[in-house]
């Protein structure tokens, strides 16, 4: 620490208490709108459809992923979205069924349907979610759903189903050419703290042992910064600091794992930082 | 779609379209801005680092322009609670972290002079009203007598009509009634004299402070 003689070593202690007075640790700057689960999962709903106004019949044609192309992956959005109010309802069929497997009907029943049949159905599938989830919030206050091999609660599903319409929104645009988007703000807000949550589920799954204290920090509108223990808790050792500084939208790209670990522009002191990475894109359901 | 969120909801904005004032990590990142990006995203260990970094700089600009070290340990802490409320305010484009801090440090300072030159005239308005209530203590009337012949001092370089009616209204304690008639202005002009003379004595001050900094 360079301080000159005459400026006592105090100081600094006083500007960082000063500083994190004014403005609490861990939030970004600047603050973007608070919004609900449901809210987020209403807004990715509405960028997607807006997209999906905007193809021509031959993007509609276009293969995007999993030899799916954009009607068949509209297809199997709306199996998704009828799986999700299942697992609403408390079917346990959909609790362990597979998140591609389950949906391929939906996805093939599209062939030689009228893209705007489709979108149609699919706006009315989301459409039927929110009035579910509308419908049954007491009900489901505090309470874990099961659904394609994920425990969540309602909310924290709600966000996952916000990240996938953006994640698919952004193979769509990949595969007809357009832009790549960035979610709304407060929607990204939601996205980066699931995710967050979720990680060190991901890094233990991955095999990951040491343990290590992460400092992660997401930047841009959407990010924040968190101290997450990740690895075996249990272990007596001393943990390995690590910290991860990356673009809060690029990592959400890494935990749909739509970007490889290796191609992130990220800062990184510490070691283990590979391992993190590499678990957080095993988060994605594709 | 559930109406409560209709009038927000719009299009995803394209990746490279983004809002005005977000600070984001991109490609070829330089050291300050990836500071800086990180300081936005509430990393408080960022802001440490950048008090280690830049706080020896930031303090020796506001002791040149204060000529106290205690003052300018408080423009340190306003400079570092800005940045950390307001990183969007660093441009990197425009120079580097240290020098940004190091202008805010100088405008800190500035302000703070003004702001005491406001606070001593304060004082002294209001001293001229109200009796003193005890006798002055040696430090106070040292303090007091330097305040003083640094004021007469920038009062030598007023014009001669302005000097004049400071000097009535403030050294021989004329109201502007009286120094109208002494001067044989309106009253309305010998106000609007004194005040223009005030304006001018606070940049002179200023000039002062500075340059004896």
């Amino acid at each position: 620490m360079t301080v000159p003689a005459s400026m006592p070593n105090e100081l600094r202690e006083r500007v960082l208490a000063a500083s994190r007075a004014a403005r609490s640790a861990g939030r970004s700057v600047p603050a973007v709108p608070e919004i609900s689960a449901a809210e987020a999962f209403a807004v990715a709903a509405e960028a997607f459809v807006i997209l999906l106004s905007a193809l021509s019949p031959d993007e509609w044609r276009t293969t995007v992923l999993r030899d799916l192309d954009v009607q068949e992956l509209v297809g199997h959005l709306i199996g998704v979205e009828h799986d999700v109010r299942r697992a609403l309802a408390g079917d346990e069929d959909v609790a362990d069924a597979n998140h591609v497997e389950s949906t391929q009907r939906w996805a093939s029943a599209q062939e030689g349907r009228d893209p705007a049949q489709t979108m149609s159905d699919w706006r009315r599938a989301a459409d039927d979610t929110l009035a579910l989830v509308e419908a049954t919030a007491a009900h489901h206050t505090g309470s874990v759903v099961s659904m394609h091999g994920m425990r969540l609660s309602v909310d924290a599903l709600l966000v996952v189903r916000a990240f996938e319409l953006w994640t698919h929104e952004n193979d769509i645009r990949r595969a007809v050419g357009l832009p790549a988007s960035v979610p709304d703000p407060s929607v990204l807000a939601l996205m980066t703290d699931l995710a967050v949550q979720l990680l060190p589920h991901a890094v233990t799954r991955a095999g990951s042992t040491q343990p290590t204290d992460l400092h992660l920090v997401l930047t841009g509108a959407g990010g924040g910064t968190w101290d997450v223990p990740v690895g075996d808790l249990t272990d007596p050792g001393d943990p390995t600091d690590l910290t991860i500084v990356v673009d809060a939208v690029d990592f959400c790209r890494l935990v749909a794992n739509r970007v490889a670990p290796e191609a992130l522009d990220v800062h990184t002191e510490g070691d283990g930082a590979g391992g993190v990475l590499a678990a957080a894109a095993t988060l994605a359901l594709d | 779609m559930a109406t409560a969120v209709a009038a927000r909801i719009s299009a995803n904005p394209r990746a490279d379209d983004l809002p005005i004032g977000t600070v984001r990590l991109v490609g070829s990142t330089s050291a300050d801005a990836l500071l800086a990006a990180r300081i936005a995203a509430g990393d408080d260990r960022a802001l440490a680092d950048a008090f280690d970094a830049f706080a020896g700089p930031v303090y020796a600009s506001a002791v040149r322009v204060l000529g106290n070290g205690s003052l300018a340990q408080d423009v340190v802490q306003d400079v570092f609670v800005d940045l950390w409320c307001h990183p969007e305010k660093y441009d990197e484009s425009l120079g580097t972290l240290r020098t940004f801090l190091s202008v805010c440090a100088r405008h800190h300072a500035h302000d703070l002079i003004r702001s005491e030159l406001r606070r001593a005239a304060r004082e002294e308005r209001s001293e001229r009203l109200i009796p003193p209530q005890r006798e002055p203590s040696p430090p106070e009337r040292f303090a007091a007598a330097e305040t003083a012949s640094e004021v007469r001092a920038a009062v030598e370089l007023l014009p001669p009509g302005q000097r004049e009616v400071v000097e009535l209204a403030y050294f021989r304690g004329l109201s502007y009634r009286d120094v109208a008639r002494e001067t044989g202005l309106p009253e309305g002009t010998a106000k609007s004299r004194v005040r223009l003379a005030l304006a001018r004595l606070e940049v002179l001050l200023d000039r002062q402070l500075l340059e004896s900094s």
